[in-house]
């Protein structure tokens, strides 16, 4: 198998109303794949269902050909699937450097009784940790934020550091729900040049939710377009711009 | 907030040692009464810790301390007057008993039971916990409670306050300072993540239900070593030691040093141990003054009286320790 995640047939059933019906797709190495779809089209429940948070009513998700269906949302996160969220998911108290680290946690050595009695693997991991931190910071050049709380960062900042911390482990599978939600024009241009960077240098493979049809045709290699909780058209930006029920469902009747 | 520079932060190291080194003069300068009232201060400052671990940095309302402290303080009492265990062993064992409790506590906040409702199941555990000492009676000796023996191991015996006061510092700063470790590590921080966000935290492969699990159990062992303390201390337990008084007195000294705060826990456990004492010069008036003071203390400052030390001096900011918002 050469694809990264496979998805096949999941459906998410709440109590009689259907959010998710036989969704099924591939994301491959290094690939952007935007999902799109109006309000309700089950997007937010298609991340809720891959990454663990909702259990499926059926289908099946794998990650290299193992199946994390079943799997707790830690323990698919350690298999190498990290996500953003869509309100933000920082700790607004914790500093940006802080938030950062605990994107490591997962992979650090040392046990609990390492920590306990102040033993020098520990406390050398943990050093180890917030050079690692930094550098990743200064990539995106927010290592002069590192001592402020994230709570103080304007709106385009947190996103960028909640990309940063997510992609701090090294995962194989990026989903980003709405990263560029409520930013600037130029901000916006700065997030889809960081999405495609980690796709084309790190071969990450990206599943992104967005709204900003100019952006996704822009980014994504493949579009995933969703109606009612169904997967109603799937191609190449170009393919998506002419199909006859995207157009219908999705950009309006105009 | 300022953050320490290395220097600082070896200071900080030299006077984490200091202070205990220089707390070993204590006994020169007290009499019997204040002896008696310093080794107060200790097992107040590891049952403010451990209160302070679950409310402060973890978040959860949950107040079973009082319950952890009873369970320590009853099973090491068990131990040594009906088993004859020696009582250097029974510290560490009611420590495991008390964490036996945090166990059971974290159990509800992990079915999902949070807020308000884990407030007040871990109040009914604590009251739970008060009517069994009442009424295990061949075991805890009812309202009669249980003397302690006053057995000697290796020539020495805990019954003189100074000699008391020498194993209970020892107890009190290796709990302080593993607690202080494990705040300071990535296991704080994701104690304090899960707080902020607990679905966030889930998300970095941080197993938030362990995180939960192991500061309930730490917070248990911490207060339950407290309570096997507290039974030397006093010499007797009785099930009126480990009701709502004791739970608002814990719950007082944890916000007037500072919720989530280690330095807190000392400050606080220390000024309402202290408090009570000098008040006494005001007969009548003491419940007024106390209540008064404590109030002060909160109004001007919030954060407790570690926040005006961490004002003072960036030496005072702890690793990692962040106020809620």
């Amino acid at each position: 198998m050469s694809d990264l995640l496979t998805v096949e047939g999941l459906s998410v059933r709440f109590s009689g109303l259907t959010a998710l019906e036989d969704v099924s797709f591939e994301l491959g190495r290094g690939e952007v794949r935007a999902v799109i779809g109006p309000n309700g089209a089950g997007k937010s429940t298609l991340f809720n269902a891959i990454s663990g948070y909702v259990t499926p009513t059926s289908g099946t998700v794998h990650l290299n050909g193992e199946p994390l269906t079943v799997l707790t949302p830690h323990a698919i996160a350690e298999r190498g699937i990290r996500r953003t969220f869509q309100n933000g998911g920082l700790f607004p108290a914790l500093t940006v450097l802080e938030n950062v680290l605990t994107g490591l946690h997962a992979q650090t050595e040392g046990t609990f009784f390492d920590i306990l009695f102040g033993r020098r693997k520990a406390l050398d991991a943990e050093a180890a940790n917030i050079a690692r931190a930094r550098d990743l910071l200064k990539l995106m050049s927010m290592e002069h934020m590192a001592d402020t709380p994230a709570g103080d960062l304007s709106g385009g900042q947190q996103r960028i550091v909640e990309i940063v911390r997510t992609v701090a482990s090294d995962p194989p599978v990026l989903l980003l729900d709405e990263p560029a939600v409520g930013l600037s024009p130029l901000a916006r241009d700065q997030m889809m040049d960081i999405i495609r960077r980690l796709a084309g240098e790190k071969g990450v493979g990206i599943l992104l939710i967005e709204h900003a049809v100019e952006l996704v045709m822009a980014a994504a290699d493949k579009i995933l377009v969703m109606a009612a909780g169904k997967r109603i058209a799937q191609g190449t930006p170009a393919e998506i711009r002419q199909d006859r029920a995207v157009l219908e469902a999705y950009l309006g009747h105009a | 907030m300022q953050m320490p520079t290395a220097r600082q932060r070896r200071l900080r190291t030299i006077l984490f040692w200091a202070v205990p080194t220089i707390l070993l003069l204590v006994p020169l300068g007290t009499n019997a009464y204040t002896q008696f009232i310093v080794n107060g201060m200790l097992i107040s400052t590891l049952v403010t810790l451990g209160f302070t671990i679950v409310i402060g940095n973890l978040g959860q309302l949950a107040f079973a301390n009082t319950a952890f402290f009873g369970i320590g303080a009853y099973g090491s009492a068990i131990l040594a007057a009906k088993l004859g265990v020696p009582w250097l062993l029974t510290i560490p064992i009611a420590g495991v008993f008390g964490a036996a409790g945090g166990f059971l506590a974290s159990a509800a906040a992990l079915r999902g039971i949070r807020s308000y409702y884990l407030a007040i199941i871990t109040l009914a555990f604590g009251e739970l916990m008060r009517w069994t000492y009442l009424h295990a009676r061949p075991l805890t000796g009812g309202t009669d409670g249980l003397p302690m023996p006053r057995e000697t191991l290796f020539g020495v015996s805990l019954t003189d306050d100074t000699v008391k006061f020498y194993v209970f510092l020892v107890v009190t700063v290796l709990l302080v300072k593993a607690t202080s470790n494990l705040l300071a590590s990535r296991f704080g921080r994701a104690v304090m993540a899960v707080r902020e966000n607990e679905v966030a935290t889930a998300s970095l492969a941080i197993p938030t239900s362990r995180v939960i699990l192991v500061t309930f159990i730490w917070s248990g062992f911490v207060v339950g070593c407290a309570g096997a303390l507290f039974a030397r201390h006093i010499g007797h337990v009785f099930p009126e030691s480990f009701g709502m008084l004791h739970l608002i007195a814990s719950f007082a000294m944890v916000l007037v040093g500072g919720l989530g705060s280690v330095l807190g826990a000392i400050l606080g456990a220390v000024m309402l141990t202290a408090l009570p004492e000098y008040l006494r010069a005001f007969p009548g008036m003491e419940e007024l003054f106390f209540g008064l003071i404590v109030a002060a203390v909160l109004v001007a400052l919030p954060m407790g009286l570690a926040s005006l030390l961490r004002r003072i001096s960036p030496i005072f900011v702890e690793r990692f320790y962040r106020e809620a918002r």
